[in-house]
């Protein structure tokens, strides 16, 4: 994995042969049929985010009472909500809200999470206890109760979900990469290239994140379902997706007072939510072993 | 006549993704009552997999016992099931086991009475007073010290070496008939070492048991065993009484072993001869003698034939080989020069006069000293100090090597850390090219770091798993911007790839590609690419085969003759030191207790601790063996928490008088550059 790209006058140089690495990476990720399997789901699932409007059969937002709460039939394959609104059509739409929220607040959090972690791994002593402490006192102030102090200062809505998300995620990427970091900076090799005299941020960045990322990708993976059920949660709350816009977590609680009469209510999005955080599980996985180089030859 | 053992034609496989991994290829051998059998192979070559076998103790799947059979008093072993109630009877009760980490083997949160009065009421059946009566008795046996008190501590609270103690008297409280010693002593200290293995060798011989001695180590294998299988690639390709192995050798392997390994006795100027080459892929082997490709007297009918099996060449002396080595001259030989030397042992070097070291040092170590704090509780509350460097100086000249040797814990490698500034030292100065670095700051040093660069001892944890085998070689090309585009880049890459001897073609691939040799020559290349003029090797060949020892001793010693480098060579091998320094300093308990060049340390040694430690290392001859004196140390290293007064020796020394329990000694000059710290002397 390429990083930072700053980290030498002689970067051309340092580079390693980009096209052999890539038909590697290539050969290990797309070697196995289920990584293959789940990464067309995935792609299936943006796809249809994207191209929402071509796709859905009706408008998300059009209501028709004298329809509702029907099953499944030939005009709407998922059947009706309450408010009359076809459910495939939401199913869809809400893709597009449930990735952008899972996607955006998983890929800051880890951003963020990361960096503080390995800098505080990787300089330890006050910097890490400061930063440690810290980290400590986020976790410990209740994730639902910071999401709706937001949602009273700035309104509920999807950057609502979004802040709240990447500030109650931050500190697991903070915490396990530090811990990460810890391990790896005792390896004899980080010793090594602190013999060789590279400065601290070439170790960092060259040599300790990318042997600690392994942990990380899992946690991302996990962390994008975690998300798009938050936001369920959040809705449910009223910090979350505001009334009419489809999100699948917030179908799923919509749904649920319709259970047992109209069970695809909530099942459809609840299945959606399943098969997608599958599939980005696997994805990972067959991203994590395709970066490393330590499994080559051996899948 | 009827063996108390008796394996024939033992094979197993492993399977891993649809390749077939021969580990044990068609093995026999037998056990006799009451003596000592020792297994003799690199790492790999299927010794400890071959004794697993036999107990059914392999994982399977993906292991496969695919053939053979395993006679033990009449019952053959293979055909019980393996987890059956029979062969649990035999594991541990008539065949016990001992391995080589004393440090994992025994279960931490139990109490080591518990433990091992735990298998003697599963296997002999007795209560639980008889059984805390026999465990007292056996540790007074292995020699634990106040066995009645000691008995309910736990594993940590044991050293190394007791904790080995302690799995042999687990072992041993039951009576086995047969012991297995895998790899014993090979993560202890030769002192150490010394010690388990003659308790070793006296426990078996008082309970007549058999003892199975598997190890990689000629010296011990000379002083130990009776008689050897010498096993290579999965099968055993000679086997003899010790003597007739050691003195006449059929097997090219066996030879290309002795060879390749440095002895105490050497002549200084001997060429270590590698067996060149790795060991064979064991995956999808072919019916072809496996030690072929490295074989110095193979002919055409090598590669033409089969796999050659045991052939008796004397009474009780077989080897796997179609070529008579005895009877080989110098012609239809594949390198003449290589293999006469074999034959004749040594060839000694033209001796060429030596270049006069320049007059100023281009290392100076002062008065280092290396305290770590001991705190306590969460405010850090320094309650002592681990000193464990000690006031040590030394000095080194460009083109020179200084050996550093004393067994762990002694300060050698926190010396070397010490002056590489991963560790601040504490007080003291380090010269190096005339400028302290002890205390410069880390920005300020970096720039200097060029002229220093270190070898590692774990070729395994020392490269970055995720850099290619270029990219490791590169780094101090480009931290130090010493290439100024990517094709010089390229080129140094190459030409540094080539004088390690490793193919620039393999520069793509990562470490985890190559062998541990070869991993080894990376780091050696990545060492040798800011063109230092010191190199500090830290237990640089260590965790390495013999065979491929020897390949990275001549590799240095080629290295230093082409480009005048200087090495700090630490190791705990005696015979490497021996062989590749100029000087030699010994160091025990983080002090220098004597130095001096090699010569006149190893012929002449004056301290107590150096002559205990020459004594102890074995020498692969039992005829020599034999002839020596065995003094066997007492005790273990102290702390350097709680360091002995006066002379820190003074509790295991053989010379002791009551002043040495006041008087610190300091190194002493006791001829031209022959210092010992030591008051008797």
């Amino acid at each position: 994995m390429r990083t930072d790209t700053s980290l030498g006058k002689n970067e051309v140089i340092d580079s390693p042969p980009q096209r052999k690495e890539l038909k590697r990476f290539l050969k290990v990720f797309l070697g196995r049929k289920i990584v293959i399997f789940f990464g067309l789901i995935l792609l299936a699932v943006i796809f249809t985010a994207i191209f929402a409007e071509q796709v859905a059969p009706y408008d998300p937002y059009a209501q028709n009472l004298g329809n509702a709460l029907q099953p499944p039939s030939a005009e709407n394959l998922l059947g009706t909500d309450s408010l009359g609104r076809d459910v495939l059509s939401r199913v869809i739409f809400g893709a597009r809200t449930s990735l952008i929220v899972g996607i955006i607040s998983v890929s800051l959090a880890a951003s963020i999470g990361v960096v503080i972690g390995l800098i505080a791994g990787y300089f330890g002593g006050i910097i890490d206890s400061i930063i440690s402490r810290l980290i400590d006192a986020i976790i410990a102030f209740p994730a639902i109760i910071l999401a709706l102090a937001i949602g009273a200062v700035i309104g509920a809505g999807m950057w609502t979900v979004i802040l709240a998300l990447t500030i109650g995620l931050t500190p697991s990427y903070a915490r396990v990469m530090r811990g990460q970091v810890l391990t790896v900076k005792e390896q004899e090799y980080i010793k090594a290239s602190e013999v060789i005299g590279a400065n601290n941020i070439r170790i960092m960045f060259k040599h300790v994140f990318p042997n600690c990322i392994s942990p990380i990708i899992v946690l991302i993976t996990l962390n994008l379902g975690v998300a798009i059920l938050a936001e369920a949660a959040l809705s449910f709350l009223g910090v979350g997706i505001t009334a009419p816009q489809a999100a699948w977590g917030a179908m799923v609680s919509e749904g649920q007072r319709y259970l047992v009469s109209n069970p695809n209510l909530s099942f459809a999005p609840g299945v959606c939510v399943l098969l997608i955080v599958l599939a980005f599980n696997m994805v990972g996985d067959g991203l994590r072993d395709a970066l490393d180089p330590r499994l080559r030859g051996s899948i | 006549m009827e063996h108390l053992l008796d394996v024939k034609n033992l094979s197993t496989e492993f399977n891993i993704d649809g390749t077939h991994l021969k580990a044990v290829d068609d093995v026999s051998y037998h056990i006799d009552k009451g003596e000592i059998v020792s297994f003799v192979g690199e790492s790999g070559c299927g010794k400890s997999v071959t004794h697993m076998s036999g107990l059914q103790l392999i994982p399977t799947p993906p292991g496969k016992i695919t053939g053979g059979e395993v006679i033990y008093k009449g019952i053959d072993l293979l055909k019980l099931k393996p987890d059956g109630e029979e062969i649990r009877k035999i594991r541990g009760g008539e065949i016990g086991f001992i391995f080589q980490e004393p440090m994992t083997s025994l279960n931490p949160v139990l109490t080591i009475g518990e433990q091992i009065m735990e298998s003697i009421i599963l296997h002999l059946k007795v209560g639980r007073a008889e059984a805390r009566r026999r465990t007292i008795d056996m540790l007074k046996k292995v020699g634990i010290p106040d066995a009645e008190s000691r008995i309910d501590d736990y594993p940590h609270q044991f050293s190394g070496g007791m904790r080995q103690r302690l799995m042999i008297a687990m072992v041993l409280s039951v009576n086995p008939k047969i012991v297995i010693a895998d790899e014993v002593t090979t993560a202890l200290d030769v002192t150490t070492q010394a010690q388990i293995l003659e308790l070793l060798r006296d426990i078996v011989k008082s309970m007549d048991t058999s003892l199975i001695l598997v190890t990689h180590n000629l010296g011990v294998v000379a002083r130990y065993a009776e008689r050897i299988y010498v096993m290579y690639a999965g099968t055993v390709v000679e086997t003899g009484t010790t003597k007739e192995i050691f003195n006449n050798p059929r097997h090219p392997y066996t030879i290309g072993l002795m060879n390749a390994v440095p002895r105490l006795d050497d002549p200084k100027d001997k060429k270590l001869v590698p067996v060149e080459g790795l060991p064979p892929n064991l995956a999808n082997k072919k019916d072809q003698c496996p030690f072929l490709p490295r074989c110095v007297f193979r002919t055409e009918e090598c590669h033409s034939s089969p796999a050659p099996s045991l052939n008796e060449v004397r009474e009780g002396h077989a080897a796997a080989c179609y070529v008579d080595v005895s009877k080989v001259q110098n012609n239809n030989i594949v390198e003449d020069e290589v293999a006469s030397s074999m034959i004749v042992g040594e060839q000694e070097k033209p001796i060429i006069n030596e270049p006069a070291l320049p007059e100023e040092n281009l290392l100076e170590v002062n008065h280092l000293k290396m305290y770590f704090p001991v705190t306590k509780s969460i405010f850090k509350r320094k309650v002592g100090e681990v000193k464990a460097v000690d006031d040590v100086s030394f000095y080194l000249k460009q083109g020179e090597t200084l050996g550093l040797v004393g067994e762990s814990g002694c300060g050698k490698s926190t010396v070397a850390r010490a002056i590489l500034r991963l560790y601040n030292p504490s007080e003291g100065e380090i010269n190096f090219q005339g400028q302290d670095i002890s205390k410069m700051r880390k920005k300020v040093l970096r720039p200097l770091r060029r002229n220093i660069s270190m070898i590692f001892q774990d070729p395994f944890s020392s490269l970055d798993p995720r850099q290619t085998a270029e990219s490791v070689v590169g780094e101090p090309l480009i931290v130090h911007n010493l290439v100024n585009n990517r094709n010089e880049y390229t080129q140094r890459v190459d030409e540094l790839f080539r004088m390690v001897g490793l193919d620039p073609a393999l520069k793509n691939r990562v470490p985890h590609e190559f062998s541990g040799g070869q991993r080894q020559r990376i780091g050696i290349a990545r060492a040798l690419a800011s063109e230092p003029s010191l190199i500090v090797c830290d237990e640089a060949i260590s965790a390495l085969d013999v065979s491929i020892q020897a390949q990275i001793i001549n590799l240095l010693e080629s290295l230093k003759e082409q480009l005048n480098l200087s090495y700090l060579f630490i190791a705990h091998d005696l015979s490497v030191v021996r062989h590749i320094s100029d000087r030699v300093a010994v160091m025990y308990l983080g002090r220098i207790v004597e130095t001096a060049d090699w010569e006149t340390l190893y012929d002449n040694p004056k301290h107590p601790y150096t002559k205990a430690l020459l004594g102890a290392v074995p020498i692969p001859d039992p005829f020599i063996e034999e002839e020596r004196e065995h003094v066997v140390l007492k005790g273990e290293v102290p702390s350097p928490l709680n360091r002995p007064t006066g002379c820190s020796f003074h509790n295991r020394c053989p010379i002791a008088t009551p002043e040495c329990k006041t008087i610190d000694p300091s190194l002493s000059e006791i001829e031209d550059g022959h210092e010992v710290a030591c008051i008797n002397i």
